[in-house]
């Protein structure tokens, strides 16, 4: 009980920490650039928390998260393509994509209903609250139904890992593709701000870093709230031994597929912020390094720890922008990276969330939680 | 319609032949090599070092890259592999750690770069390997055009499926691999060194990555990113075709070869590859076993 107690006020006390170090630091760094990247950074960390919700605490090992990040994005990215002053100046009332007026045939009405086959559904993207809440919708209905038919036919381990990344790769092709009217490989750029209650938000002032900073705190606490409850402990139990969970009468799937939706949502929610701060959206969201990338993340971080997955995220990305300074340390680092994912698996599959745990074990504290420090000091040997 | 035909069948040789030493590696060993597409990326490399450098055409290279990616293999069973058997998802995690390495080991002209050191052939630039003469060009044999290139593919291909089946179904050793794949324990139990088994097997998939490799230099660019599209085909084939069924891989990579062929004579190259992974997708939905899977285990 109170080794239980050690580790809850251990970790409330990261909690704490690591809260007010991402509030904190516009307070003490005044670099437009380097917050911007900061702001992307956290964004990362929420994707990594992200995934180990769904790999830690759910057993589902999804490598094709990136579909619901890059589905957040191009979503809010459309809206904030039709805001761009790129798109206001086609000659036509309405704005439309400058890149739909290179593909339209000669002719073509310049309008969205029809000035390339298919352009319609840009229409509703006109109202921005529409193009953000579908960054959350989107992933969560792709996500309810894909996870339903996983787990509703028992679909587990790396199955469930191979049909994700096989969606994840499909939707890339398909976003390729449909080049008419999402300008394929190049994705979509010269985005407009996003406007939240009449104010712009210009990814390079401090309010769009406090947006994803505070974003990020939310998240992560709404998350770690929800692995506290009585589902999420239910859940906790299906990824130990799924059957015994079904014999004891808990619907398995329900837990499954509704944890898996809530990670694709935050997945989504990533996207968005994330073209908020970049401006722009791509299909290389889609790749499949790039999703493989943020197991790393959290698998380095500590899969079974929310907060440990996003430290961990945001650590490799700014240890990895530090290292891309020069090329060829760049490629010694992507050779670093590979070795330390190789040697975490084999020698600390809790990553670093478990020194971390382990290192708050061997604090030399009072047996007894409430004496003082100093008093019980290290049992007599 | 056999022009088309034709070109799903060179696909399907080209997936089966990734896909067969996969086939063996996971099937046998429960092991999902994520870097399989980086011995595949050896082999091809080994090719262009090879007429660099020893002045070896590509014939000579087809069994010098199963030697050098056969080595390479064993080693990653020794160093990695060994400590995560029975841990699926985890083997996945670390030969992607495994593959990201290899990548940049080319890259850095194996770690030479640091000291000033360039070899040629190496580094992260493109790659392009002549085929030989007898092969290059085409052909037709009664009316119907041939390509001599995709036939030896074709022929390799088939060689060395009829050669694992041998050593699988034929060759006390293929006896005691089986039984590892069904059941490791009660193999071990009857008196069978599964370590030394499942190294070996481990190192014979890695060999028949290492020929696929030398097949796709011919004409593909050998670059260090090359094997990583690669291993994800490789993948599809097997799960569709049934862990650990070669008859189930055989077929599996034809299906989705013919597919692709036909898909992209239909609409284009893009499309063909998303609707693949869309059958993918479906056939695992539909048998997640896939669709030749033994029972058991």
């Amino acid at each position: 009980m109170t080794s239980l107690n050690r580790h809850t006020v251990a970790e409330w006390i990261a909690y704490g920490l690591f809260i007010v170090f991402v509030l904190a630091l516009p307070l003490f760094w005044d670099d437009p650039f380097g917050l911007n990247r900061w702001a992307r950074y956290l964004v990362y960390g929420m994707l990594g928390a992200a995934i180990a919700l769904s790999w830690g605490y759910a057993g589902i090992l999804n490598l094709g998260q990136g579909l619901f990040f890059g589905l957040g994005a191009y979503m809010t990215a459309m809206s904030l393509k039709l805001a761009s002053w790129t798109s206001l100046q086609q000659g036509s009332d309405t704005p439309v994509p400058d890149f739909m007026l290179w593909n339209a045939q000669p002719g073509a009405p310049t309008d969205l209903c029809c000035i390339v086959p298919g352009s319609w559904v840009w229409i509703p993207f006109q109202e921005q609250w529409f193009g953000v809440a579908m960054s959350v919708v989107a992933p969560v209905v792709v996500a309810g139904l894909l996870s339903w038919a996983l787990f509703r036919l028992r679909v587990s381990g790396v199955y469930v890992a191979i049909v994700t990344l096989a969606l994840v790769l499909l939707v890339r092709l398909l976003v390729i593709d449909a080049q008419p009217i999402t300008n394929g490989f190049n994705g979509l750029t010269d985005l407009g701000y996003l406007t939240i209650l009449g104010h712009e938000i210009d990814p390079f002032e401090n309010d769009s870093y406090y947006l994803i900073a505070v974003s990020l705190v939310v998240v992560l606490l709404a998350m770690r709230w929800l692995v506290a409850t009585r589902a999420g402990l239910v859940l906790q139990s299906t990824r130990d031994d799924a059957n015994r969970a079904r014999y004891l009468g808990y619907d398995v799937t329900a837990y499954q597929v509704f944890f898996f939706t809530v990670s694709a949502g935050v997945a989504g929610f990533a996207g968005m912020l994330f073209v908020v701060v970049s401006d722009f959206a791509s299909p290389s969201f889609m790749e499949i390094g790039f999703s493989i990338g943020m197991v790393v993340w959290a698998a380095v971080g500590g899969r079974g720890s929310l907060l440990g997955a996003c430290i961990g995220a945001i650590a490799i990305s700014v240890l990895e922008t530090s290292a891309s300074e020069s090329e060829i340390f760049q490629e010694a680092w992507r050779l670093i990276v590979g070795l330390a994912f190789v040697i975490v698996v084999l020698f600390l599959p809790r990553g670093l969330a478990g020194l971390a745990r382990d290192a708050v074990d061997r604090l030399p504290l009072g047996r007894a939680g409430a004496a003082p420090a100093g008093v019980a000091g290290k049992p007599a040997e | 319609m056999t022009e088309t035909l034709f070109i799903g069948l060179s696909l399907g040789s080209i997936l089966l032949l990734i896909a067969l030493g996969l086939t063996i590696t996971y099937g046998a060993m429960g092991v999902i090599n994520m870097a399989h597409g980086e011995l595949v990326m050896i082999g091809a490399y080994t090719t262009v070092l090879a007429s660099l450098h020893l002045g070896l055409n590509m014939f000579f290279a087809l069994p010098l890259a199963f030697v050098v990616t056969a080595a390479v293999g064993l080693a990653i069973e020794r160093v990695v592999v060994r400590r995560l058997y029975g841990r699926i998802i985890d083997t996945l995690l670390a030969t992607w750690g495994v593959a990201i390495v290899l990548q940049q080991l080319v890259r850095l002209d194996l770690g030479l770069t640091f000291f000033g050191i360039d070899i040629p052939g190496l580094g992260p630039g493109l790659q392009n390997v002549s085929i030989p003469r007898v092969l290059a060009g085409s052909g037709s044999v009664f009316g119907i055009p041939i390509q001599p290139y995709r036939t030896f593919i074709l022929g390799v291909t088939i060689l060395l499926t009829a050669l694992t089946w041998f050593l699988l179904y034929r060759t006390s050793l293929g006896s005691q691999v089986r039984a590892i794949m069904r059941n490791p324990q009660m193999a071990a139990a009857c008196g069978i060194d599964v370590r030394r088994i499942s190294a070996i097997t481990f190192a014979y998939g890695s060999g028949l990555a290492g020929v696929a490799g030398v097949l796709l230099a011919g004409f593909r660019t050998v670059q260090p990113a090359m094997g990583a599209t690669v291993v994800v085909d490789g993948f599809f084939v097997v799960v569709v075709g049934g862990v650990g069924s070669l008859l189930g891989t055989v077929l599996s990579a034809g299906l989705l070869g013919q597919i692709n062929g036909i898909v992209a004579v239909l609409t284009n190259d893009i499309l063909a590859r998303a609707v693949v992974f869309g059958v993918v997708i479906l056939l695992i939905l539909w048998k997640p076993r896939g669709l030749f899977a033994f029972k058991g285990r």
